[in-house]
């Protein structure tokens, strides 16, 4: 028998009875468009992170902190002793391969805004350089950076002006702000105050930033950072790079690391973003792995189903047996059948499941994205800026394994059905 | 005359359940092509069961079915089947495929032995045309009456040009006079086209019209002998 004629019988089989194929397709199609809906947001939620990431990255900035990273920081549980100074950035300088180096000190304080007080990370940097190595998101609103400022000047981020863009201002260019910040023990805490004057708004960046610009920073001369923090060190060197290959990011992570040994951490852009990248994958295949558990109890039913139906089709496997039918062709006959459920059910589906994420982001998310809470304001644009994506693997992906599952669960029933001695199976009532 | 079939002290014990019961108990008949043999005897005797072995449909307990030279028992599944497709079955119940229709149904067997389409129509088109169906070709087995249903039946049967038909009580579920009518198209098969014929029957008035008549009494053939009828 040619595997046409299979199908058409296959087919017959499965038009016979209706409403029971249609709620079998049901259990693929659920499972199906589950897979397909977190994956396409999944992928949707990795494509705004990673641009998000990248509007406020550099991909030719590394940058140097001093011990073994923050991780090792936190498991050894106490700071590294080893710490960088504005003398570091003279040294990587020189090497091949960096245009600039600039240093950063970075302190969380207490910035007083109209009459709230928000806890912020005040950025010291050294103007001219820092301008130049984030010429595309260190901005400001109106025109360029000042380049002699005062030793109080300071920069606010779009959101510390303008925190839920409808226009309520907090500060203003020419007004003066407060930082405070406490020094000395717990036991005899010491609060030191300084007022800054507010020399420009930087221009809104966008996205989340880990070492580069963000909008919710403030920006300090370094000289005044380290006079007013008491102290030589700085956090972090930002070395611009001449160019963001690959190459010259490994060579220059190697000359750094060649002075410094492990005494520094060099991180580049383009490794946390694989990084990221690769959390997040790992977070959508656990969401996929769930969203198989449907397809799971979808092939159970599947199994269920077949069992019943070959049950019920005895008489009818002994007689097609008496007609010269063999074995293996009763098998393909209903795998056809369970092929051709997970075929209609995979791609009603992969349909659905597109719908799906598509109600999702465009009805639920901005509902989530409606709160004004400044601390969420974040995290509720990457929400609501999330547009699903199935990529072709994903769609491909999905029709097959909705097809497979069913053909997979439809195997005992098949070879059950393959195995029926013809004398008994005519002989059922 | 050619042997088609033959059995040698075919034996079949089957459990009813937990009671063996001796269906056959040393069964030797001889075949030869171009008989037309009514088997006969009363329920429980065992006919049913010598047919199926004949048809390999069931595999005996003890002794040999031989078709065709072949001893049936060397034969895997598949072989098995390849056998039955020059086996022509027809069952008392008809054993119709519902959902088909009755040119789909005769069809069948020759899709499962990969006839092409082409041929396949114009092969059913004639069997259909000689059991007189042509005009009922595309109604369902529900649609047809009891000996409508018989003869799509023998058509389906006759489809690969089986070597012999086997025909379990073909008269039980239809009137007497489309029995009448089938017993005629059998024989004019058998005549005509040279169809070797083996059926089971109850009823002696069909019986007298096959060539020879085998007499089955608990497991055994107790008489075979040419019909005065039938050999006419």
């Amino acid at each position: 028998m040619d595997i046409v004629d299979i199908f058409s019988y296959a087919w017959g089989g499965i038009k016979l009875r209706k409403l029971r194929a249609a709620l079998t397709t049901l259990g693929i199609v659920i499972g199906i468009a589950a897979i397909v809906a977190l994956l396409s947001l999944g992928e949707g939620f990795r494509i705004v992170i990673t641009s998000q990431f990248e509007r406020g990255f550099a991909l030719d900035v590394l940058t140097v902190t001093a011990g073994r990273g923050l991780l090792a920081n936190i498991i050894s549980g106490s700071g590294s002793e080893e710490y960088l100074t504005l003398n570091d950035t003279y040294t990587i300088d020189e090497i091949a391969g960096v245009r600039q180096a600039t240093a950063t000190l970075s302190k969380s304080i207490s910035l007083s805004l109209g009459n709230k007080t928000y806890t912020v990370t005040v950025l010291g940097i050294n103007f001219t350089e820092y301008s130049t190595i984030y010429s595309t998101s260190f901005l400001l609103e109106n025109g360029s950076v000042p380049l002699n400022l005062s030793n109080d000047s300071i920069i606010l981020g779009y959101r510390l002006h303008d925190p839920w863009k409808n226009g309520t201002i907090l500060v203003r260019v020419g007004d003066y702000v407060n930082l405070t910040w406490t020094t000395g023990s717990i036991t005899k805490p010491i609060v030191k105050r300084y007022t800054f004057h507010v020399a420009g708004v930087l221009k809104e960046i966008g996205g989340i930033s880990i070492f580069g610009p963000s909008d919710i920073q403030a920006y300090i001369p370094i000289t005044t950072a380290q006079e007013i923090f008491e102290t030589d060190q700085v956090s972090q060197i930002q070395v611009q790079l001449v160019s963001s290959e690959q190459r010259t990011i490994d060579s220059v992570t190697n000359s750094i690391k060649n002075i410094y040994g492990d005494k520094v951490t060099v991180i580049s852009p383009s490794a946390m973003l694989n990084a990221f990248s690769s959390i997040l994958s790992t977070v959508q295949l656990l969401l996929a792995g769930l969203a198989g558990i449907s397809l799971l109890v979808a092939g159970i039913g599947i199994m269920n189903i077949m069992i019943v139906s070959v049950i019920e089709r005895t008489r009818e496997i002994g007689i097609l047996k008496s007609l010269g039918m063999k074995n293996k062709t009763v098998m393909t006959i209903f795998l056809c059948e369970a092929a051709l459920i997970g075929l209609v059910g995979a791609a009603i589906g992969i349909v659905f499941g597109l719908g799906l994420s598509n109600f999702v982001t465009n009805f639920v998310f901005p509902l989530i994205g409606n709160g004004t809470n400044q601390a969420n304001g974040q995290g509720n644009r990457v929400v609501s800026n999330i547009t699903p994506v199935l990529t072709p693997t994903v769609c491909i992906g999905a029709f097959f394994f909705g097809i497979a599952t069913s053909v997979l669960f439809a195997l005992y029933p098949a070879w059950r059905a393959s195995k029926l001695k013809p004398v008994e199976a005519l002989r059922y009532e | 005359m050619a042997l088609i079939v033959q059995t040698i002290n075919l034996q079949k014990i089957y459990m009813l359940g937990k009671v063996p019961v001796n269906a056959l108990r040393g069964v030797n008949l001889e075949v030869e092509s171009g008989d037309f043999i009514a088997v006969v005897g009363p329920s429980g005797s065992g006919k049913s069961t010598l047919l199926n072995l004949i048809g390999a449909l069931d595999k005996p307990t003890e002794g040999k079915v031989i078709i065709d030279g072949v001893d049936v028992s060397t034969l895997n599944d598949d072989e098995l089947a390849e056998l039955r497709r020059r086996v022509g079955f027809v069952f008392q119940f008809f054993n119709l495929i519902p959902r088909l229709t009755a040119s789909e149904n005769v069809e069948l067997p020759l899709a499962i032995a990969g006839v092409k389409k082409r041929q396949r129509r114009e092969k059913t088109a004639d069997l259909l045309k000689a059991v007189g169906l042509s005009e009922r070709a595309g109604h369902n087995p529900t649609e047809l009456s009891g000996g409508e249903q018989q003869r799509v039946a023998i058509a389906r049967a006759l489809a690969n040009n089986p070597r012999f038909l086997l025909l379990d009580e073909p008269t039980g579920n239809i009137d007497s006079k489309t029995a009448d009518m089938l017993i005629s198209l059998l024989k004019r098969l058998n005549e005509e086209r040279g169809v070797t014929i083996i059926m089971i029957t109850h009823d002696p008035n069909i019986a007298r019209q096959a060539k020879r008549i085998v007499h089955i009494l608990d497991g055994r053939i107790v008489d075979d002998a040419i019909s005065m009828d039938g050999g006419s």
